[in-house]
């Protein structure tokens, strides 16, 4: 009898202890929380496309211009946005300009004051807008994978969006606004007007 | 009763010093640990080499710890220096997935670990993450690459260690703007573990069903070295571009010889020297450091080769 009550505890601890080490979860909501965890970063860059880049801060791409060619160093570290250490510089700058010149990979503008950029439409590549924008943080992402995706997506959009219709449109001696990212590096600044990744391009009729 | 009382007392001082396997640090020097993912590549040799430096110019006691790019022998390492009462690691992982245990350790013991080159996929036990912008070094050569092959051909890429996520930062680099232009195609993406003779075996084995390749994009400079090695046995080392990753010494004086086309120069000097200066500010109390560092890195060309040393040291 004594025995039968000894096992029954133990049955019973047992079965305790079992029940409490196994956890059990329906397949599709663990399958939900690992989504979850997924960085999207097309819908990220969607977004911040879609409903950021209107009220996006940008310095005055004319005052930019002459600012960089007095003193790129002081300006570019007051102004600019940098990613780490980096003799590179992100800007958001925007202006009303001319176009003077089409080319295969870019659109030459003239700002007021007869200052020059390059909007770019074939090499849409690199960071300047994700870190000239400042749009996301580097010590948020657990892989920094996540984090370059953002630029990846960002200049996707540009590049189907953005540079087509301004490309089918534009015409020399157009006048347009413009806003978008400049990345400069304080080492090797441009020679020519420095290159601009598009975000905005409206022209004015 | 007392003698029990005084016993009791003794087997608990014992315990808790037990329990606590950090060695009792003597008077002297705080010591730094320097470990490293494999000493047998010159990058990582500089890289070792010149966190320990920095280290001892700082006032520390340094010593380098070689993992032959084996996780467990990172394990012990961490084991080894934990009780032997270092008070900062100055971290090249292995893996990044397989080292944060071993950072984890690190962190439950109260030694602060700095990653060097390599991250590891957690923001929670590292103190900081020191590592080059892989990603936009290759963007950077990715546009050299177009421009090089007028936007057409057929190149093949090596790939390095695929547990390592700078081989695929690279690789995206790469491909974010490669990819973007169809007459560029590729013919056959393969690791070679970062490895020279790794890297020439795949290519000379590529290059048996793809003989009419135009350039091949390596990983690394060892995975360069490599490939021009089995370029050069088939005849084709001048018809075929060489594009590596690093800024290694031969790959530098490869392309002041016109053998390779470009590498990307990453810093180890620059990057373990900012590792040990973080270490060395955090045993001096700050607290507050970015999760994660990244270092420039610029593309060295047949061009612009004069204006750079190897390893991102002056010329």
């Amino acid at each position: 009898m004594k025995k039968g009550i000894k096992y029954s505890i133990l049955v019973v601890i047992l079965g305790l202890a079992l029940y409490n080490s196994v956890n059990i979860e329906p397949l599709d909501q663990i399958k939900k929380s690992k989504s979850d965890l997924i960085f999207n970063a097309v819908s990220y860059a969607s977004d911040f496309m879609s409903n950021k880049i209107e009220t996006l801060p940008a310095i005055n791409a004319s005052d930019f211009l002459v600012n960089i060619s007095d003193d790129l160093d002081n300006y570019a570290e007051q102004k600019g946005r940098k990613l780490g250490i980096s003799d590179e510089y992100h800007f958001i700058i925007e202006g009303n300009a001319t176009i003077t010149a089409i080319e295969e990979e870019y659109v030459t503008v003239m700002l007021e004051g007869d200052k020059e950029l390059r909007i770019a439409t074939d090499f849409v590549f690199g960071n300047a807008i994700r870190d000239g924008s400042g749009m996301a943080n580097i010590d948020d992402y657990q892989n920094t994978m996540d984090f370059n995706s953002i630029s990846v997506e960002l200049n996707n959009i540009v590049r189907e969006t953005v540079v087509p219709p301004f490309k089918k449109k534009a015409k020399i001696g157009d006048a347009l606004y413009v806003k978008g990212a400049v990345t400069i590096d304080s080492t090797d600044p441009p020679l020519n007007g420095p290159k601009v990744i598009p975000l905005i391009i409206k022209f004015n009729d | 009763m007392r003698k029990r009382a005084v016993y009791l007392v003794t087997i608990l001082a014992l315990s808790f010093a037990g329990c606590n396997s950090r060695i009792d640090k003597a008077q002297g020097p705080k010591k730094m640990a320097v470990v490293i993912s494999t000493l047998n590549n010159p990058w990582f040799v500089v890289l070792g080499e010149s966190a320990a430096e920095r280290a001892r110019e700082l006032g520390y006691e340094a010593t380098i710890f070689d993992s032959q790019n084996n996780t467990s022998k990172e394990a012990e390492h961490f084991e080894n220096l934990i009780a032997a009462g270092f008070d900062a690691i100055l971290f090249n992982p292995t893996d990044s997935e397989g080292s944060v245990s071993n950072v984890k350790r690190a962190k439950q013991a109260n030694l602060p670990t700095f990653c060097m080159d390599r991250e590891i996929n957690s923001l929670e036990v590292a103190t900081s993450q020191i590592t080059s912008d892989n990603f936009s070094g290759c963007v950077a050569l990715g546009e050299y690459f177009v421009r090089k092959l007028n936007k057409k051909g057929k190149y093949v890429e090596l790939l390095g260690l695929v547990g390592d996520n700078n081989t695929w930062n690279r690789s995206k680099g790469f491909h974010s703007v490669v990819d973007h232009f169809p007459e560029l195609e590729m013919v056959a993406q393969q690791s070679a573990d970062f490895d020279r003779s790794k890297a020439m075996e795949v290519l000379e084995s590529v290059m048996q069903s793809n003989p009419d390749i135009d350039a091949v994009f390596c990983g690394n400079d060892a995975m360069a070295m490599g490939a021009y090695q089995a370029l050069v046995a088939a005849g084709k080392e001048d018809s075929v571009m060489v594009f590596g990753f690093d800024g290694a010494k031969d790959v530098m004086d490869a392309i002041q010889d016109k053998k390779i086309r470009a590498t990307a120069m990453q810093s180890p000097n620059q990057m373990a020297r900012t590792a040990a200066e973080m270490a060395d500010k955090f045993l001096k109390g700050k607290r507050d450091f970015s999760k994660k560092t990244p270092l420039q890195v610029k593309v060295v060309t047949q061009e612009n080769i004069d204006e750079f040393g190897a390893y991102g040291s002056d010329n």
